[in-house]
């Protein structure tokens, strides 16, 4: 990757990344509230990529040493307490301060939101029809929602280099992957695993992250999370769950449906189960519909 | 030699009076020795007792030196910090080890603050004590001369350690402040929240985590564990308060082979005949049907392990 000014922005901002806008009200009502349910601390978390990635981060820190890895905000609630949880999301809760306010933002944050938990959601369901393992639900919801966070810093912190690059995949028709790398020199994906990096996480969430436009050359351990998340996110595209930038998405390859194990049929009834998380989600978040 | 000195066990809040001359009013404090070794868990109330002692009876022998385990930062754990009299004598040598939450300041500024101007006459800066502080984790720590001490998150409202001290073969293990887990989220399918992998996972993060619980118990020779509440009361309306029942105690002592359980961080509304007749209620609940051996935790007291 390019050490260009650009770049150091983006390196720099990731140590501070803010919430989404979307989520970040409630956020602050939630933990602010000394009668909060854990219910609702797992659903505010879980619903902001960014706060997941920072919450799961500080939880597998040598911070609290714990032996195993926890991806599971559940498991973390129960261990260290609704209040540890509360704080942490509130620390990480900040408000955006860094980013350039003056320049136009590339992507709508609300559409972009939208994408990444049905993405989310979507490998969750896909998870629960292969029959992976119930403990794992979670993991596989988190994948999906953390696979383009790649984007926020590019979006918040670059926002006129990437309305360039969102222009040249729309003009040229391609994926906007590609038009990053062109505009950019280099995609949300490798931004995504700076990230991963930054915030510790490894394993299957941060191989979602790195290799979700490039199954062909991924060889670790964790290809039935990846394949989920990449058909998940192929659905919300063309499904327009939200908006992810990119207007012309790769095709599928249908092997990997096989691969899975699942059909075009089932992928074609799960929309009604997706648009009901989504709304609950929203009516949770108090967003207009 | 291999024991632990009872120098306060009250929870909450010191409360000396004519009702707690038996069990003792001073909040949190134990004395543990390995071999010449000092080790003391918390700084509630009670450390002033020790300190005095050590002052008079140590002192002669050369400078204090001593680690210090907090189990957490609560108050009632901490407040007798300011009155540790070897802090003002120099060439005292004191490590202090406790967790931290993340988002709180360092573990000196939480204990050290109370030694301000607003709260005490004395500045930190000005103690004659070296003081080395060291904020902890769930881990296992060499301490040298034959002495290693394992930790273990406990369920409590703030970050909370128990400690577990190995000496030559045996174990004294602490174990407050602490309630069972449970599982926090809805497992009634008709409650509007319930989602079905939330509760299964909560059920299974809560049951594993108690199951470490009693592996970090097993085969202790003594158990000073939290026992500020009744089953009765801890059912009415102190869940999450993270305290635990004696019947709690007690049955995850006996199943993790627990040789002597020491029943400790009593109530502070507690006086003395309740605790003596809960004592021997418990005591003889277990007569005849099991090894563990059960006593209400007295100031002053010293267990063998």
């Amino acid at each position: 990757m390019a050490g260009s000014d650009s770049l150091r922005k983006v390196r720099d901002y990731i140590g501070s990344m803010p919430s989404l806008p979307t989520t970040v009200a409630k956020v602050l009502e939630v933990c602010n509230n000394p009668k909060t349910s854990p219910i609702d601390l797992d659903k505010v978390i879980s619903l902001d990529p960014v706060l997941m990635g920072r919450v799961l981060k500080l939880i597998n820190s040598a911070y609290y040493g714990l032996q195993n890895q926890i991806t599971s905000l559940v498991r973390a609630i129960i261990m260290l307490g609704v209040n540890t949880v509360k704080n942490l999301a509130l620390s990480t809760a900040v408000l955006d301060r860094l980013a350039d306010k003056s320049g136009f933002r590339a992507l709508n944050m609300e559409g972009f939101w939208r994408h990444c938990l049905g993405v989310g959601v979507v490998a969750k369901l896909i998870a629960r029809k292969t029959g992976v393992d119930s403990q794992r639900l979670d993991e596989y919801f988190a994948a999906g929602l953390l696979h383009d966070i790649g984007k926020v810093p590019m979006n918040n912190v670059i926002s006129d280099e990437y309305v360039r690059a969102m222009g040249l995949a729309d003009r040229e028709r391609i994926p906007l992957y590609l038009a990053e790398k062109r505009a950019i020199d280099t995609d949300h994906a490798e931004v995504g695993a700076m990230i991963a990096e930054a915030w510790h996480l490894d394993g299957p969430i941060a191989d979602c992250i790195k290799y979700h436009h490039a199954v062909d050359v991924y060889e670790g351990k964790s290809r039935p999370i990846l394949l989920a998340v990449i058909v998940a996110n192929w659905y919300a595209n063309r499904e327009e769950v939200g908006f992810s930038g990119s207007l012309y998405p790769e095709k599928l390859n249908p092997a990997l449906l096989d691969e899975l194990g699942i059909s075009r049929d089932w992928l074609e009834s799960i929309d009604q189960a997706v648009a009901a998380e989504i709304e609950k989600a929203s009516v949770f978040l108090k967003l207009k519909s | 030699m291999f024991s632990v000195k009872i120098w306060g066990d009250r929870g909450s809040m010191p409360v000396p009076g004519p009702d707690t001359v038996i069990f003792g009013g001073n909040t949190a404090c134990l004395e543990i020795r390995c071999g010449k070794r000092l080790f003391i868990v918390d700084a509630g109330s009670g450390i002033r007792g020790l300190g005095d002692w050590l002052a008079k009876n140590e002192l002669k022998n050369g400078p204090i030196k001593a680690d210090i385990f907090l189990t957490h930062t609560h108050w009632d754990h901490i407040m007798g910090f300011p009155m540790f009299t070897p802090i003002y004598i120099p060439g005292t040598s004191l490590t202090i080890r406790g967790p931290v939450n993340f988002e709180d300041e360092t573990l000196e500024q939480i204990i050290g603050n109370q030694l301000s101007y607003r709260y005490w006459p004395v500045r930190q800066d000005e103690l004659a004590a070296t003081i080395r502080y060291e904020s902890l984790k769930e881990t296992e720590l060499d301490l040298g001369d034959g002495v290693t001490v394992h930790t273990k998150y406990l369920n409590h409202p703030v970050l909370c350690l128990g400690y577990r001290f190995e000496y030559e073969g045996k174990a004294i293990v602490t174990a407050y402040d602490h309630e069972p887990f449970v599982n926090l989220f809805p497992t009634d399918p008709s409650n509007p929240d319930y989602d079905e992998a939330i509760a299964e996972e909560g059920n299974r993060a809560a049951k594993e985590e108690n199951e470490r619980i009693e592996a970090f118990y097993r085969g202790a020779d003594i158990l000073v564990h939290d026992t500020q509440y009744t089953a009765k009361e801890y059912k009415a309306n102190k869940v999450g308060w993270g305290h635990s029942s004696f019947e709690y105690a007690i049955n995850a002592a006996n199943r993790s082979g627990v040789k002597k359980l020491v029943l400790f961080h009593h109530d502070p509304n507690r006086g003395d005949t309740e605790l003596q007749e809960l004592e021997l209620f418990y005591q003889g609940k277990l007569r005849g049907r099991t090894a563990l051996s059960v006593e209400a935790s007295r100031e002053g007291s010293v267990y063998h392990a």
